[in-house]
């Protein structure tokens, strides 16, 4: 605690305020535009930071870390254009809020739920990094693939109402996650010969393409009678009945969102969707997930937010980074002549608690930041909507572009997109195409490692304790669902 | 040490302002990377930021700012497969252009002949090897291993019993371990190799024990090693490094020493006086006190090496390479692998494609019958913006982002306009994309520094 105390004096000097306030604020602005990432932003920032003090300079970034996690659920709500894998979960429903009017309330309760979840998750790294480090180091690839195992066990609720529409999806998801180079053995998949493909399909060029060109295509579709606005119905803020539905969520967002961020092949998708597949279990209306549900926001948020968090654990206490943007922060801490890593809160305690105060304060500075902001983003939904349209779609492929700045993925987005047109028109959930993507090659590639480890041994799934208890908890879960939907019959 | 005297005074001159004018300048030259004027340099990353080339590129950039001030030099970042995306692109657009280098190394080598690639470094015109990291290797502070002696032992009598990780598939540290079972007399292919996205990754794996060692660059388990979690058994260098306990493999009497170097090379097009301007252009850089305060504080061994013995470096790294990774695809796909349960690269692809196929024709068949839950309106307007975006990555390349996001914005919502047409609707819809597209080219372009195409 004196540590964090000492942090705080570090952080809240003037000086280093304005770099929190800097990094927040620029972190909300590469959130909001897509295509623009916290790791493309540090990595423009670095040489520039070079004669600055570390201390400020680290601040600075983790405000741009935190922004970007803010701002990454702006376009994902108002556009159903997600810039970051991190909040493709977040377009599912905080869309339709928008299309139901509630527009406002869906970034209301992404942003506090952020601040909710940013907060607890700092106070879980202040107070247990050296426990969660003891933790994530049990966690070999046998139970990587067990966790996986699990995650598919309750996404599998998200496969909408028809059963095998449900699988097409999903199989079609895994499928396009297939594409590319093995990383376990270096051969090409699925690739046709065609290098665009070695590097495999960018979930976000994915979820671009199915979200944002889909959703334009559909409406497309339907006829030319669009020319009223959305609706903006009710408060601006959030009813008392949306803060009743929330809070719950947002602590559960947390306590998925810190401890999967801080394994070591972490990433904000796995928390985000589990998230979205425990609220939609146990909301009092499951049938309202797709349709607007603000649990289905607030969660998915809450668990993003921890998550960042979360991989601070293993980048500070390990020198492990485990997202793109946690690996531009490795190399800022190098560039300082910094190295992350087990001896670095014995050398340089007062940096490291500094930084982690800054946090604290960071996320109070985003609250206040984005709140009056969520007046300002609700209007755009006031452009007529074939200027919207239009700017969804030049937003969508500039975002497209930004990733891997190749034309090659404006191509994709618009041929997924026609993909995305077709699964709408055939009523087939748009969900299960994202979760396979993601999930699927991260379960094979786990299942693959932990059995060249054990040279083929299929048994190591079930003696290793860890592992044998997430399959049987799936096993459960799995049986569970079966058992209750005959007895609904 | 002149870096850091350099530094010192960078600090105190600092300190003489307050801190918020010390936060103005340097937020307002955050802000403003265009104005700064000069003869420009373009560095390639061929990989995503925060990686080794990536890291060298953006040191480059750093020292270039510092002993050429004014001149402007851009960092771009093209990901893909192993760097190989990267040097198409730079070979095919970058032809003749002396204001143009990229950064390449040992992967990219192994990368061309793993991926196939059309192009190979041979393409390119080669200016300079730059740095080496030597690879080590590490067992966890508990492993029975004392010594390498100890892991060959254990590794020759059941090469499969000792799991080893490192970074990706055809990469360096996979190369060290294929080259150093070839060199105990053991098949390239007997080696069980685990290959993560990086070393960051499977150092967690060898800490946890689930691995018996694992090989990387020395950078990525510095940390560990100097907390005495780590031991490391041997590197790869051919003499000791200063700094790093450990003896090399040829003193464990296995020649073989590896680094993986990092160059840096020109477009391919340029005239004999452009290359030598180059040349003395990253001379300067390379032999410069920043440089070398960089590489110090990067755990960096200076490689510096240019002209005819660089050709022959390039040449003789290639050759070997290639050998290995021939024998090694030539035993994989003759001897049944003794890991016959475990799944083969292409199995649950080839399983989920053929379900996949399956249940589409399912779905199909159910939809057969069926009404579907839409009425096809406006299929002509959705053909329109369809093919729209068909045409989009042509337009984009040609016509830059502002002219073609102007022609979406406008096809798009003439379209979904529900009044027919008119000419006024039609100038409206123009006004307000260019207007939009304009605003988001300077934004990203003038603000956030992420290059765009412009104008035709």
């Amino acid at each position: 605690m004196g540590d964090l105390l000492a942090g705080f004096a570090v952080a809240l000097t003037p000086e280093n305020l304005m770099w929190g306030l800097a990094g927040t604020t620029l972190g909300t602005a590469v959130g909001v535009l897509p295509g623009i990432g916290p790791a493309l932003t540090v990595a423009l920032l670095l040489p520039v930071t070079y004669g600055l003090d570390p201390t400020a300079a680290l601040i600075m970034f983790a405000g741009i870390y935190y922004g970007a996690m803010y701002g990454g659920s702006t376009t994902s709500i108002l556009l159903n254009t997600p810039g970051e894998s991190s909040t493709i979960v977040t377009a599912l429903d905080g869309h339709q809020m928008a299309r139901n009017g509630r527009a406002g309330a869906a970034l209301a309760t992404a942003a506090i739920g952020s601040f909710v979840a940013g907060t607890l998750a700092t106070l879980a790294l202040s107070v247990t990094a050296p426990l969660m480090v003891k933790l994530a180091l049990a966690f070999g690839s046998a139970e990587y693939f067990a966790l996986m195992v699990l995650a598919f066990v309750m996404v599998t609720t998200m496969l909408g109402d028809s059963r095998l529409k449900g699988w097409l999806s999903l199989l079609l998801g895994l499928t396009l996650g297939f594409v590319g180079i093995d990383g376990l053995s270096g051969h090409a998949r699925f690739t046709f010969g065609i290098p665009y493909l070695l590097d495999g399909i960018d979930p976000v060029i994915v979820a671009i393409g199915l979200f944002a060109i889909g959703e334009t295509l559909w409406v497309a579709s339907r006829g030319p009678a669009i020319d009223e606005l959305l609706p903006v119905r009710g408060s601006l803020l959030m009813t008392a009945d949306e803060w009743s539905r929330s809070w719950k969520p947002w602590l559960r967002g947390t306590a998925i969102g810190f401890p999967l961020g801080a394994l070591p092949a972490g990433g904000a998708e796995l928390p985000t969707l589990m998230s979205y597949a425990i609220e939609k279990r146990l909301a009092r209306r499951p049938e309202e997930f797709g349709r607007g549900a603000i649990e289905a926001v607030a969660g998915p948020e809450a668990a993003n937010n921890a998550s960042a968090a979360g991989t601070l654990v293993p980048l500070l206490t390990l020198g492990l980074p485990t997202s793109a943007t946690a690996a531009v922060l490795l190399a800022a801490f190098q560039q300082f002549g910094l190295q992350p890593g087990p001896l670095l809160f014995e050398h340089e305690s007062a940096l490291v608690w500094g930084v982690i105060a800054s946090l604290y304060v960071g996320n109070a500075m985003l609250l206040v930041l984005n709140l009056p902001l969520v007046g300002l983003w609700v209007k755009l939904l006031s452009i007529p909507r074939p200027w919207l349209y239009g700017g969804i779609l030049v937003v969508a492929s500039l975002g497209a572009y930004s990733v891997h700045r190749s034309a090659g993925d404006l191509l994709l987005m618009a041929a997924i997109g026609v993909v995305g047109f077709l699964l709408r028109a055939i009523g087939a959930p748009i969900a299960p195409v994202m979760i396979g993507l993601i999930l699927g090659p991260a379960a094979e590639q786990h299942l693959r490692r932990a059995l060249a480890i054990s040279q083929g041994d299929w048994t190591v799934f079930a003696t290793q304790p860890l592992s044998a208890a997430l399959l049987l908890v799936s096993a459960a879960i799995a049986s569970w669902g079966i058992v209750s939907a005959r007895m609904k019959k | 040490m002149p870096g850091v005297l350099a530094s010192r005074r960078v600090e105190t001159t600092c300190r003489a302002y307050n801190p918020l004018v010390r936060f103005l300048v340097v937020a307002i030259s955050l802000l403003l990377p265009t104005l700064v004027t000069g003869q420009p340099l373009a560095i390639t990353a061929p990989a995503a930021p925060g990686g080794g080339w990536d890291q060298t590129a953006r040191a480059m950039q750093r020292v270039l700012a510092q002993i050429e001030p004014g001149v402007s030099v851009q960092v771009d970042n093209v990901p893909g497969a192993a760097g190989t995306i990267g040097l198409a692109r730079f070979i095919q657009s970058e032809r003749g252009n002396p204001g143009a280098l990229m950064v390449t190394g040992l992967v990219m080598v192994s990368g061309v002949i793993m991926n196939g690639s059309p192009v190979s470094l041979a393409d390119t015109t080669p200016i300079a090897r730059l740095i080496g990291e030597y690879e080590v290797i590490v067992v966890p502070a508990s492993s029975p291993f004392r010594s390498l002696n100890d892991l060959l032992e254990a590794f020759k009598k059941n090469p499969g019993s000792v799991s080893w990780g490192g970074g990706s598939a055809g990469g360096t540290d996979d190369l060290l371990v294929r080259l150093l079972a070839e060199q105990i007399g053991l098949p390239a292919s007997s080696v069980n190799y685990i290959a993560f996205s990086g070393g960051g990754a499977a150092l967690a794996a060898v800490l946890g024990g689930q691995l018996s060692a694992a090989v990387s660059g020395y950078a990525e388990f510095a940390g560990q090693i100097a907390a005495g979690e780590l031991r490391v058994l041997a590197i790869s260098s051919a003499l000791r490094v200063s700094g790093i306990d450990a003896p090399t493999l040829r003193e464990s009497g296995i020649a073989l020493d590896l680094a993986n170097w990092r160059a840096i090379v020109a477009p391919p097009g340029l005239s004999a006086a452009e290359q030598e301007a180059l040349t003395a252009r990253i001379t300067r850089v390379a032999t410069s006190a920043e440089w070398r305060a960089a590489l110090a504080q990067n755990g960096w061994d200076d490689q510096f090496l240019t002209g005819p013995a660089l050709k022959q470096f390039l040449l003789a790294e290639q050759s070997r390479i290639e050998d290995v990774l021939r024998r090694l695809s030539a035993t994989n796909s003759a001897s049944p692998t003794r890991l016959a349960l475990t799944l083969t690269p292409s199995s649950l692809p080839n399983a989920i494609a053929i379900c996949f196929a399956g249940v589409w024709i399912l779905t199909m068949m159910s939809l057969a019958g069926a009404t579907l839950p839409v009425r096809f309106q406006g299929l002509r307007m959705t053909g329109a913006i369809i093919g729209a975006l068909l045409i989009l990555p042509v337009v984009f390349v040609s016509l830059g982002f502002v002219a073609s996001s102007t022609l979406l914005f406008a096809i798009a919502a003439t379209t979904l306009r529900a009044r027919p047409f008119s000419v006024r609707s039609v100038a409206a819809d123009l006004i307000v994309g260019a207007a939009f597209s304009l605003a988001l080219f300077l934004l990203f372009t003038r603000g956030l520094g992420v290059a765009l195409p412009g104008f035709p």
